[in-house]
């Protein structure tokens, strides 16, 4: 038998295995978030995936600021960005959002639906909506492939890439912009909205369609890294784009009538307590005050409250016809009519 | 080897360099040069900016997370895979069989089905969920969550690696500790276990390296929040889909080179910790 002192020898490699692992581990303890440390509150916020650099940048700091500057206390942020459909999801499976900001009036009802939501978002300013965008094509530099309108991505062989509306709230703006522009041109043109003509041209851009990847940002990606002849994403996305990257081989594309996407904010009151729900409303609020609004429109958004704010950003384009949900009549119209009776049924189906 | 060796003396053995370079030729696309272009990408716009990505706190947090949620599931799955190991090769019995396939099943499960099996069963209306939500208690959307994940998805591979040893073990060592009056823990303690330190240590390295990298099954369970419940992998995909490739990179070369070293010490150090374990 051997002794427990040759033991030892003889597991030299197992012990400093063992404590190099251990090392790596350090106190092998949940480490805490740098933000956790001191008091104050934490608002945690769940949103769709472009919202995250004007929160991040601009929104967060200043609500921040605020705070510290009237009531004396820090106020932190925590968040988490995916695609619309993926938040809800994630909501109402239970995780602890404080704020949800969508990108469709849908989601914030699938909230309300599954209780998460008790109060009324109508209730809040501008019935909830705290920015807007319109719909607009990226396409590749020099334009090789004559895209000049939402009509034009129906053309043989043209490569798009689209979100995917199971999981985004853009990819579902996105369906409504090319089916609604038919409609609102061919109104303008007889009369009469055409609706054979607008799903013909929903099945011939969906044609096209060569990756349906999970969020607007996540589309942006893929765009970004040279896959696809045309991307239709959210102005904002494009500009942002533009701005990050200005040899992004990429160029703009206004179509002549498009959608305005208007993205909602709820308070998750299921996860809000009683000691955090003056400071979350209180950062709704600011969510619709000049300041906030202002951040927004420098990010590339348009402002729900005021139109002379959004013209304090000039690279923001003007659209001919636009429209915006109301034209379908809502999204509790839109989503069973346009994007489950057209879209899935029509389109999907059968293709 | 000694005969083979002296039979190609007389000519040059063609063979040789063309089925290296076939080897590394097939290599090269499939995995090489995948791996290069994450240090490529990771440093494109110099160190400086390597570095600023690495050291941002939601990173380190990222790392960190990564590190302690799979320590944990390490810890775990080495001590079931070492006891079910012991308990399946020395006792047989009715439905064996069905338990080490069970044991084995996770390897084959898609990570995103384990996440959401997970969700299912502690689920806010699920469950088990049900149960610990009455006692104000929530696991899933917590780093306990990830923790669980891990464990599911990886908890085959200890088991696998200490089963093969302890079947093919000599059984006369133990034997001969026990006619010498040794009790059962005692034989456990000083002559089964210093046997299987090598795949002790080979099935946690591995364990370790698959739960750092694991991706499907946390994105599902964890909320993906940063600096608080995003891993590393997380954080990888977050930045990439922000289009922010340089530090989505530059966290994924430190799983890349945190694996080579894994791979490298269980490549080393096994043979050699085996080969002491003949003597032990």
């Amino acid at each position: 038998m051997l002794g427990d002192h040759m033991w030892l020898t003889k597991n030299r490699t197992l012990i400093l295995t063992l404590t190099v692992f251990s090392l790596l581990v350090g106190n092998a303890c949940l480490p805490k978030p740098a933000s956790q440390k001191g008091g104050g509150v934490t608002i945690t916020v769940y949103g769709f995936s472009i919202m995250k650099e004007s929160l991040e940048q601009a929104i967060y700091p200043a609500f921040a600021a605020k705070v510290k500057r009237e009531h004396g206390f820090d106020v932190r942020f925590t968040s988490s960005f995916a695609g619309s459909e993926t938040v809800t999801n994630q909501i109402l499976q239970g995780v602890k959002a404080q704020v949800a900001i969508l990108s469709i009036e849908r989601d914030a009802q699938r909230l309300k639906d599954g209780g998460f939501v008790t109060s009324d978002w109508h209730q809040l300013p501008q019935k909830g909506i705290v920015n807007k965008t319109p719909f607009v094509i990226l396409v590749r530099k020099g334009n090789p492939k004559g895209i000049h309108d939402l009509a034009d991505l129906a053309k043989p062989g043209v490569k798009l890439i689209h979100p995917d509306p199971v999981s985004s709230g853009g990819a579902q703006w996105s369906i409504l912009a090319i089916y609604g522009s038919e409609l609102v041109k061919s109104e303008k043109q007889s009369g009469e909205p055409d609706r054979a003509r607008a799903l013909q041209l929903l099945q011939a851009v969906w044609h096209n369609v060569i990756s349906t990847p999970g969020s607007g940002r996540e589309a942006r990606t893929q765009f970004e890294s040279g896959y696809g002849d045309a991307l239709i994403t959210y102005e904002l996305d494009a500009l942002l784009m533009k701005q990050s990257n200005a040899r992004a081989d990429a160029e703009i594309i206004i179509p002549e009538a498009t959608i305005f996407s208007e993205h909602p904010a709820v308070v998750v009151d299921r996860n809000v307590s009683a000691a955090d729900k003056p400071v979350v409303d209180a950062f709704m609020q600011f969510l619709w005050s000049e300041d906030a609004q202002r951040a927004f429109v420098r990010f590339h958004f348009r402002s729900s409250i005021s139109d002379a704010l959004t013209q304090e950003n000039k690279e923001l384009a003007t659209i001919k016809y636009p429209f915006t949900v109301d034209y379908f009549h809502g999204w509790d119209k839109a989503y069973p009519e346009v994007i489950e009776g057209v879209f899935r049924d029509q389109v999907q189906k059968g293709k | 080897m000694k005969i083979r060796a002296i039979r190609h003396v007389r000519g040059f053995d063609v063979a040789r360099p063309i089925s290296i370079g076939v080897m590394l030729g097939i290599m090269l696309p499939l995995v090489l040069l995948p791996l290069l272009s994450i240090f490529v990408y990771g440093t494109k716009k110099g160190l400086g900016t390597f570095w600023s990505a690495l050291v941002a706190p939601e990173a380190i947090f990222a790392l960190k997370l990564s590190m302690v949620t799979s320590f944990w599931a390490t810890v775990f799955n080495v001590i079931f895979g070492l006891f079910a190991a012991y308990v399946l090769s020395r006792y047989d019995f009715w439905g064996r069989n069905a338990v080490i396939v069970t044991i084995s099943l996770p390897t084959a499960i898609p990570t995103a089905v384990a996440g959401f099996a997970l969700l299912l069963l502690w689920g806010p209306n699920a469950l088990l969920g049900r149960l610990l939500n009455t006692q104000g208690v929530q696991l899933m959307f917590t780093p306990y969550a990830i923790i669980l994940a891990n464990i599911f998805v990886t908890f085959p591979l200890a088991f696998g690696v200490i089963k093969p040893v302890l079947d093919t073990m000599s059984r006369s060592m133990e034997e001969a500790s026990a006619t010498i009056g040794a009790t059962r823990w005692q034989t456990f303690w000083h002559v089964t276990l210093p046997s299987l330190r090598g795949a002790i240590v080979g099935g946690a390295l591995l364990t370790f390296a698959r739960a750092v990298g694991e991706f499907g099954s946390t994105i599902l369970v964890s909320g993906n929040l940063a600096e608080r419940t995003q891993t590393a992998p997380l954080y990888i995909f977050a930045k990439f889909n922000e289009g922010q490739i340089e530090a989505a990179n530059a966290i994924a070369i430190v799983l890349a080179l945190l694996s080579f070293v894994i791979f490298s010490v269980l490549f080393f150090a096994r043979d050699w910790l085996e080969f002491d374990s003949q003597d032990a």
